[in-house]
C-alpha cells in the first residue's frame, strides 16, 4: 500500500492538562485508505497529534512529514498557509468532538460545506451520504434542532462529501451515549471503506475500538523527568503498519 | 462562498444584525436631516439669488474714462460671463415716441446690452435698429412687440435746439427684474451714437456705427460667471480704483453661511461618525471573538486565510448599506415633516430640507467605506485563528 502519512522524529511541546508534556512521534506511518484508532489517557496528547495529522498546528520539530506525497514540514516552514489550506480542503476530513456543525447553515449547508470549500460541488453525494447515514430528513434543519448522535453523524457526512483521503475524527463518542458510540464509529469506519479514505481515530476507550474491529495504536507515556517535562510517544514503526 | 456564509450567519443573527443596522441608522439619519437642512436651506438662497440676474451683476457707479484695454482686461476675465460699456449717465437718456402718437413722448433711461446679456434672456440678439423696452414704457406708449418706435435725443447747439431722431422697432419687453423703471435697451453703437451727439460731435443724420473704433467708456456693467465670484470680482475691482455696486455682501453672506453649515456638519458628522466607527469596529471585534470556534472551524475545513478575512468585512458592509437604507427613509420622513412645517418661511416654495438620490448614494458609499475600515481588524484577527481551534473546540 502506498504511505499516506509518514512522519519521522516528530516533536511538539504542548501544555497539559496539569505538567508541561512534550508529544514525540519518532516513527509513524499510515496507509492509504488504512484505518487506525489512537488511545490514550487525557491529556496524553491524541488532539495534538490529530491537529498536526490535520495540518491545523506545526510540528515544533520534524525530521520528516510527509503527507499524500507533499512536504508538510517545509511549507510549514515556510509559512505557506494557503497551500496548507488547500491540503486540508480538499484532502482532509475532519470530525470535531461535538460535531463542529456551523449552527448559522442547514444541515445539507453543512454538508456541503467541505465539497464548496474544495471546489467540488455534488448535491447527491450529499444525500446519499445522508441517507446512508440516517439523517436524510435532517437536511433542512438547524444543528440546534438535532440530537448529539444526529450532529455527528452530520459531521460524519460533512467530513466525507468532498472524497478526502484521510478522515480524522478526535474522541467522536467522548459525548454521546455509550450505545450511540458504538454506532457512531461502526458508521466512520463503514463510510471511509466506502470512501476509500484512511481513518485516524483518537479515543480514549481502546476496547471500544478494538471491539469493532479498528487496529489501535496507545501512546507511551513517560513521568516528568529532571526537566519537569512529561512524555507522550507515539510510535508506528513501518513493519507495524505493514503488518497492520 | 464567503458572501453567502457571512449572509447565512447575519439572518441566522437577525435580531443582532437588525440592531446593528439601526445603530447605525441612529447615528446616520440625524447626520443627512442637517446635511439635508444645510442643502436646503443654502439651495434656496442660492437659488433666490440666480433667479434674480442682478445678483450675479457688477456696475460701475462713478463715471470715469476707462481705456479700451481696461474694459478688455476685464471681460477676458474668466469669471466675466458678460460685460457691456456704458456712456456717461448724463447722456443714456432718450426720448421715445408712438409714430401713431404724435406728441406723445416719454422720457426713459437708455442702458447698453449685448449678445448674451443676463438681464434679458431669451433676448440676446438683437440688432442696431431695435430696443428692447420696459413693460411700463410699451404700455405708456401704446406700443408692443415688432411696433417701429422714434427715439429721440435733443442738444442745443450755438443758442438751436438739434433732434437726433432714429427710426426703430420694439425688439422685445424687459422683464421686470431688468428694468423696474421706464427704459430701453439698446446696442452700444445706439449708445455711443447717443453721448456723440449730444457732445456736439455727431451731426443731426448720423446713424449708428456697427465698426466701432476702440474708445474709452465711463463705465460699465458686468456680470459674473459664478455666484461664487461676486464678492472676488467687486474686491478686485474696488481695489483697482473702479467704484462699483454689487450684491457681493448678499452673496459673500450665503456663502460664509454655506461654510459654516459645512464646517458645522463636519464637525458633527466627524464625531458622530467616529464614534459610530468605534462602536461598529469593537462590536465587529467582539463578535470575531464570539464566533471564533466558528471561524477556526472554517479554517480547520480549509477556507483560506482571505476568506476569513472578509467575513467580518461582508458582515460590516451588510450592516453598513442597511444602516444607511434605513437611516435614509428614517431621514426622508422627517424631512418631509420639516418641509411641511417650514413651507413658505424659510427658502420660499423650495424645500428646507433637500434630500436626494445622490446624497442617499453618497451616504451609503461613506459608511460603507467606514464600516470597512472599521471591520479591518477585525478581519485580521479572524484571519489570524488558528484552524487548531476547530478542532480542539468542536
Amino acid at each position: 500500500m502506498t504511505s499516506l502519512l509518514s512522519l519521522r522524529g516528530v516533536l511538539r511541546a504542548y501544555r497539559g492538562d496539569a505538567a508541561p508534556f512534550a508529544l514525540e512521534v519518532p516513527a509513524f506511518d499510515l496507509a492509504e485508505g488504512e484505518v487506525l484508532a489512537l488511545a490514550g489517557p487525557s491529556g496524553s496528547g491524541k488532539s495534538t497529534l490529530l491537529m498536526m495529522l490535520a495540518l491545523a498546528a506545526p510540528p515544533d520539530a520534524a525530521e520528516r512529514f510527509d503527507f499524500a506525497g507533499q512536504d508538510i514540514a517545509r511549507h510549514w516552514k515556510m509559512g505557506r498557509g494557503d497551500a496548507l489550506a488547500d491540503l486540508r480542503a480538499r484532502r482532509i476530513g475532519v470530525v470535531p468532538q461535538t460535531g463542529g456543525l456551523l449552527p448559522f447553515l442547514t444541515v445539507e449547508a453543512n454538508i456541503g460545506l467541505t465539497q464548496r470549500i474544495a471546489g467540488r460541488t455534488d448535491a447527491d453525494r450529499v444525500r446519499l451520504l445522508a441517507e446512508e447515514l440516517g439523517i436524510a430528513a435532517q437536511l433542512r434543519k438547524r444543528p440546534a434542532e438535532l440530537s448529539v448522535g444526529q450532529r455527528q453523524r452530520a459531521a460524519i457526512a460533512r467530513a466525507l462529501a468532498h472524497r478526502p483521503a484521510l478522515v480524522l475524527a478526535d474522541e467522536p463518542t467522548a459525548s454521546v451515549h455509550p450505545e450511540l458510540a458504538d454506532a457512531v464509529l461502526a458508521l466512520l469506519k463503514r463510510e471511509c471503506a466506502a470512501a476509500g479514505a484512511a481513518l485516524l481515530v483518537a479515543t480514549h476507550d481502546p476496547a471500544r475500538a478494538e471491539r469493532l474491529g479498528y487496529p489501535v495504536l496507545a501512546c507511551r507515556t513517560h513521568a516528568p523527568g529532571a526537566d519537569g517535562i512529561a512524555r507522550s510517544v507515539f510510535e508506528r514503526l513501518p513493519e507495524i503498519a505493514e503488518a497492520a | 462562498m464567503i458572501l453567502r456564509l457571512a449572509l447565512a450567519d447575519l439572518r441566522h443573527e437577525r435580531v443582532l444584525f437588525l440592531c446593528s443596522a439601526l445603530g447605525c441608522a441612529a447615528v446616520l439619519a440625524p447626520l443627512i436631516v442637517l446635511f439635508g437642512l444645510r442643502q436646503g436651506v443654502v439651495a434656496g438662497l442660492r437659488a433666490e439669488l440666480l433667479e434674480d440676474p442682478r445678483a450675479r451683476e457688477i456696475v460701475s457707479v462713478v463715471n470715469r474714462t476707462l481705456e479700451p484695454e481696461v474694459l478688455a482686461r476685464i471681460a477676458a476675465d474668466p469669471r466675466v460671463a458678460f460685460m457691456v460699456p456704458r456712456t456717461r449717465a448724463l447722456s443714456a437718456t432718450i426720448v421715445l415716441e408712438n409714430p401713431s402718437r404724435p406728441g406723445g413722448g416719454l422720457r426713459v433711461e437708455l442702458l447698453p446690452t449685448g449678445q448674451g446679456d443676463p438681464l434679458l434672456p431669451g433676448l440676446s440678439v438683437i440688432d442696431m435698429d431695435e430696443l428692447v423696452v420696459s413693460a411700463t414704457a410699451l404700455q405708456r406708449l401704446g406700443l408692443n412687440v415688432g411696433d417701429p418706435v422714434l427715439a429721440s435725443v435733443a442738444r442745443s447747439q450755438g443758442g438751436v435746439r438739434e433732434v437726433l431722431t432714429l427710426p426703430m422697432r420694439v425688439g422685445g419687453v424687459a422683464p421686470l427684474t431688468a428694468a423696474t423703471r421706464d427704459a430701453a435697451f439698446a446696442t452700444l453703437p445706439v449708445l455711443v451714437l447717443t453721448e456723440d451727439f449730444l457732445d456736439g460731435s455727431a451731426a443731426t443724420d448720423a446713424r449708428p456705427d456697427a465698426s466701432l473704433p476702440p474708445r474709452p467708456f465711463a463705465g460699465f456693467r458686468l456680470h459674473a460667471a459664478r455666484l461664487d465670484d461676486v464678492p472676488a470680482l467687486d474686491r478686485e475691482l474696488r481695489l483697482s480704483g473702479i467704484e462699483v455696486a454689487s450684491r457681493a455682501e448678499a452673496v459673500a453672506g450665503l456663502l460664509r453661511l454655506d461654510r459654516n453649515l459645512a464646517l458645522l456638519f463636519l464637525a458633527i458628522a466627524g464625531a458622530g461618525g467616529a464614534g459610530y466607527l468605534v462602536s461598529l469596529g469593537v462590536g465587529l471585534w467582539a463578535q470575531v471573538e464570539r464566533k471564533r470556534r466558528d471561524l477556526a472551524l472554517l479554517s480547520l475545513l480549509g477556507l483560506r486565510r482571505r476568506g476569513l478575512l472578509m467575513m467580518p468585512l461582508l458582515q460590516a458592509a451588510a450592516v453598513a448599506l442597511a444602516g444607511a437604507m434605513l437611516a435614509f427613509a428614517i431621514a426622508a420622513s422627517v424631512a418631509t415633516v420639516l418641509n411641511r412645517a417650514f413651507a413658505g418661511t424659510v427658502t420660499g416654495d423650495r424645500p428646507v430640507c433637500l434630500l436626494t438620490a445622490q446624497m442617499g448614494v453618497a451616504a451609503a458609499g461613506v459608511t460603507l467605506a467606514g464600516a470597512l475600515v472599521a471591520a479591518m481588524l477585525a478581519g485580521m484577527r479572524a484571519a489570524a485563528v488558528p484552524p487548531a481551534e476547530g478542532l480542539a473546540e468542536g
